[in-house]
């Protein structure tokens, strides 16, 4: 149950997007989505849509298995969609008991609606395709020149990554508790919020206790392994631009440059 | 000067009370001096609680010394400019292995040492690629941690140990959460390197048999080292060994148990060979191929009592239980498991991991719904929509694996309540539970209502095994429980099953990799594999096939194959003996020496 969440998963393979720079990556998903919350219209959707195709056919990771990841946020669409499609003021388009549908309100939800899947799809793409140590150390690259700002870049990359490693383990052992409280009878869905709330507590408990120990344990297990922050620290994989990334920084800068230009003058 | 040298260690630390006042002092390290020369295999061993982790991370210069002193390599490691060197030379290898690895990948895992050490980039690669080499785990460089076995992952901790080309490598009970399997393909990794790249090898254990080929064994005992020696001085002392909460491995066991029967056997036997060795010369030719008419017959009996009043518990009738994994393919967890299990008996469940134990166990309290098939307990199918499943599991207990990782409350006593108020009895019948099961697992009065995170490991675990008790299950499922435990607390844990099953007829299932251990106990095991069931019969029926459980990786008790050599050298013995104590009167009544 809890381990189908894919996202910020890993997925093994091989293709041109995993070999990219992660550095690489992180622009072109940021690139990809400004681009997302500035169209308005048909043509650039379409764009954006090819482009979205494109990228998923070239990261090699099976369709199926990134949607997985979407039911996650279903919950969270649907809201979305709801609250939009009927609280937005305009042209009525249907009305039913005390419920209207504006025009407006159903191009905003399909548009944001389509936003966040491709929201989540890309930033699941870029999740997928960079290991977690990788995607970290793009950021502590991209965010290098903070450092001067006294801003720990290497801490919250460490941070981040070691905390990726770590949301696997600790779901399987949420998995655990939840079971093994439920072998004593524990009762996790029935009652009311305030019962159910408290029916957390079996489970939280242990599951902080385990976390800290994983903590307390890991960070002996890395000061034995001569860890000492970021100073003095050398790379096993520098990361350096290679042609492929080149090329994609233009390709990302045709794209913007396409997707801005068919908001403007696509004629739906 | 040897690589490591304590002189006159002694640790200390300062017990607190909850609000951070000093309640007292313990010495965790009592004046222990050691002097280990290089390229040596060094085995400590000690009971829970004996301080030999303590000891182990003084060497690391992760502690350092209250009192004496500790060298690496000639280096003071309570010297500040000595911290990372002493680091380096000496790499550590912790017990749990998924909370020693840093990085997403094994080979950036492996690399993470050399990183910090400032080794420049292209050097990293080859020392990661002779590491992985070295632990043979070179085919998984581009892995994620998380989907290794956990033999696989302790090798790729030993890799990223090894990537920073220390002298010597200090490994702190890494068998201790492994199945035999991964316990084994860490130990040979560990004695691969120190012979073959000659580096240095202090291995900390409980397990008897990983010691056998030490150069030399340290036996810690409250802080203090209270035996030295080789393997064989060592275990020529079983008896001692016992009070240090040890034991011994059962070829050894049985020589010693042989030899205060009276027969002639070296002290200190290791391993099967130099027992069957010593039996040979020991025991007279006259008992070979001696009257075997007369002692055949035996075996038939247990048979015919099977069968007879037997009452049904739980039925499992074509159970299939399939999931899908991330990657679009179905797993088969279970396949067309029946079977019956009766009232009383006490089951031992064996397979490798993997094969399907804890799914098939989750199936029998109802956490696991079967894909297809049913469930029956006591004539009623557990699956139907009218069926109390709150009520199946306050029947049908489930002690998990390190179940002590469950305990949430604030004392003792309420964490065993909390399993009886979920069946919303009234607070009288709770506590009068929560009393019983607390009585009925030895736990002393005193720690009823301390917080359980302030108990010893032993203790941690009978207290989540009262939680469960606190139920008054018929049926007593226990996954592993002796996990991690050195053998007096397995024993201790094995042995209170075993008195809970007599005093309340409590049905008994065991979940376990020790096959020594099964055989002591139980009176029918079930072997998994693949998600099926391969063999269902006495102790003596299952190990009687050694071949096919060698084909799934699994084996039979030490002392079988013992008997079935003897057999093989030609003398008249029962192959299928599954225990010591049955060896010892076996081998005994062959002899003649019994009758």
């Amino acid at each position: 149950m809890l381990r189908d969440i894919t996202l910020g998963q890993y997925y093994q393979t091989d293709s041109v997007l995993h070999r990219m720079d992660p550095r690489t990556k992180l622009v072109g998903t940021l690139i990809y989505i400004v681009s997302l919350f500035i169209f308005r219209n048909a043509g650039a959707f379409l764009i954006a849509t090819v482009f979205l195709f494109a990228v998923i056919k070239m990261s090699k990771v099976p369709f199926k298995y990134m949607m997985r990841g979407m039911k996650s946020i279903f919950m969270l669409l649907m809201l979305t969609v709801v609250f939009n499609l009927f609280l937005t003021p305009g042209i009525p388009l249907v009305t039913f008991w005390k419920l209207t549908i504006s025009e407006e309100g159903l191009r905003i939800a399909v548009f944001t609606a389509i936003r966040l899947v491709y929201l989540i799809i890309g930033a699941s793409i870029m999740t997928l395709t960079t290991t977690p140590n990788h995607l970290t150390d793009g950021m502590e690259s991209l965010m290098g020149p903070m450092k001067v700002f006294k801003v720990p870049v290497h801490e919250v990359a460490m941070m981040m990554s070691i905390a990726l490693r770590f949301i696997p383990i600790l779901l399987e052992e949420t998995d655990k508790i939840m079971k093994a409280q439920a072998a004593r009878g524990a009762d996790f869905e029935h009652g009311s919020i305030i019962k159910r709330a408290k029916s957390l507590v079996p489970i939280l408990v242990p599951l902080f206790v385990s976390a800290f120990r994983r903590a307390n344990d890991l960070a002996m297990a890395m000061e034995a392994r001569c860890y000492r922050g970021g100073d003095g620290r050398t790379k096993m994989k520098p990361l350096k631009y290679e042609v492929r990334d080149k090329v994609s920084y233009v390709v990302l800068i045709a794209y913007f440059v396409l997707v801005i230009v068919a908001g403007r003058f696509s004629p739906v | 000067m040897g690589i490591v040298e304590t002189r006159n260690l002694v640790f200390e630390y300062i017990r607190r009370d909850e609000d951070g006042n000093a309640e007292g002092v313990t010495r965790a390290i009592d004046g222990v001096t050691l002097d280990i020369k290089k390229g040596q295999f060094i085995a400590i061993l000690g009971g829970n609680g004996s301080g030999k982790s303590t000891l182990a991370k003084h060497i690391n210069a992760i502690l350092y010394p209250t009192e004496g002193a500790v060298y690496v390599n000639g280096k003071d490691t309570s010297a500040p400019e000595n911290l990372w060197d002493v680091r380096q030379e000496a790499g550590m290898v912790f017990q749990n292995p998924d909370n020693q690895i840093i990085a997403n990948v094994v080979e950036e895992d492996v690399g993470f040492g050399p990183e910090n050490m400032g080794v420049p980039t292209n050097e990293i690669w080859e020392r990661v690629e002779e590491a992985l080499n070295a632990v043979g785990m070179k085919a998984y460089r581009k892995h994620s941690p998380n989907r290794l076995s956990g033999g696989q992952k302790q090798r790729v901790a030993i890799a990223g140990v090894l990537a920073m080309h220390p002298k010597c490598i200090i490994m702190d009970e890494p068998t201790a959460m492994l199945d035999p399997e991964g316990r084994y393909e860490v130990i040979r990794a560990a004695r691969a390197l120190n012979q073959v790249e000659n580096v240095t090898i202090i291995l900390i254990t409980h397990y008897m048999n990983e010691v056998v080929f030490a150069d030399q064994v340290y036996v810690m005992d409250h802080g203090h080292v209270a035996m030295r020696g080789t393997p064989r001085e060592i275990f020529s002392k079983v008896d001692e060994l016992k009070k240090l909460r040890l034991d011994v491995p059962q070829p050894t066991l049985l020589a010693h148990e042989l030899q205060k029967k009276g027969l002639k056997l070296p002290k200190g036997i290791l391993d099967r060979k130099e027992l069957i060795g010593s039996l040979k010369s020991a025991m007279e030719d006259s008992v070979k191929k001696q009257n075997v008419a007369s002692r055949a017959g035996n075996k038939a009996i247990d048979h015919e009592k099977k069968n007879a009043d037997l009452q049904e518990a739980l039925i499992l009738d074509h159970v299939n239980y399939v999931y899908s994994t991330g990657t679009s393919e179905e797993i088969h967890a279970l396949t067309d498991v029946s079977l019956t299990i009766n009232k009383g008996e006490f089951i031992g469940l064996i397979g490798h991991t993997g094969s399907g134990k804890s799914t098939f166990v989750q199936h029998l309290n109802g956490i696991i719904k079967a894909t297809s098939g049913h469930v029956y307990y006591k004539g009623q199918d557990i699956y139907d929509k009218s069926y109390n499943l709150k009520e199946l599991r306050s029947h049908v207990g489930l002690v998990f694996q390190y179940p002590e990782h469950q305990l949430f409350e604030e004392t003792v006593f309420k964490d065993v309540c909390f399993g009886p108020k979920n069946l919303g009895l009234t607070d009288k019948e709770v506590a009068l539970r929560a009393f019983e099961a607390l009585k009925a697992v030895n736990l002393p009065d005193e720690y009823f209502y301390v917080s359980p995170f302030e108990l010893s490991g032993g203790q941690k675990r009978r207290v989540a095994i009262a939680g469960v008790l606190a139920m008054k299950p018929d049926i007593l499922i226990l996954d592993e429980p002796t996990a991690g435990l050195d053998p007096q607390g397995r024993d201790e844990i094995l042995d209170l099953v075993k008195r809970l099953r007599e005093e309340q007829n409590i049905t008994v299932i065991l979940v376990s990799h020790s096959m020594e251990d099964v055989a002591n106990y139980v009176d029918r095991i079930l072997v998994l594999e693949h998600g099926s069931i391969l063999m269902d019969g006495s102790p003596k029926e299952v190990f009687q096939n050694v071949d096919e459980l060698e084909r799934i990786g699994l084996r039979a008790p030490e002392v079988t194959y013992i008997m079935r050599d003897l057999k093989n050298e030609g003398y008249d013995v029962d192959s299928g003996i599954t225990t010591v104590d049955e060896a010892v009167h076996e081998i005994l009544s062959a002899e003649g020496r019994i009758n």
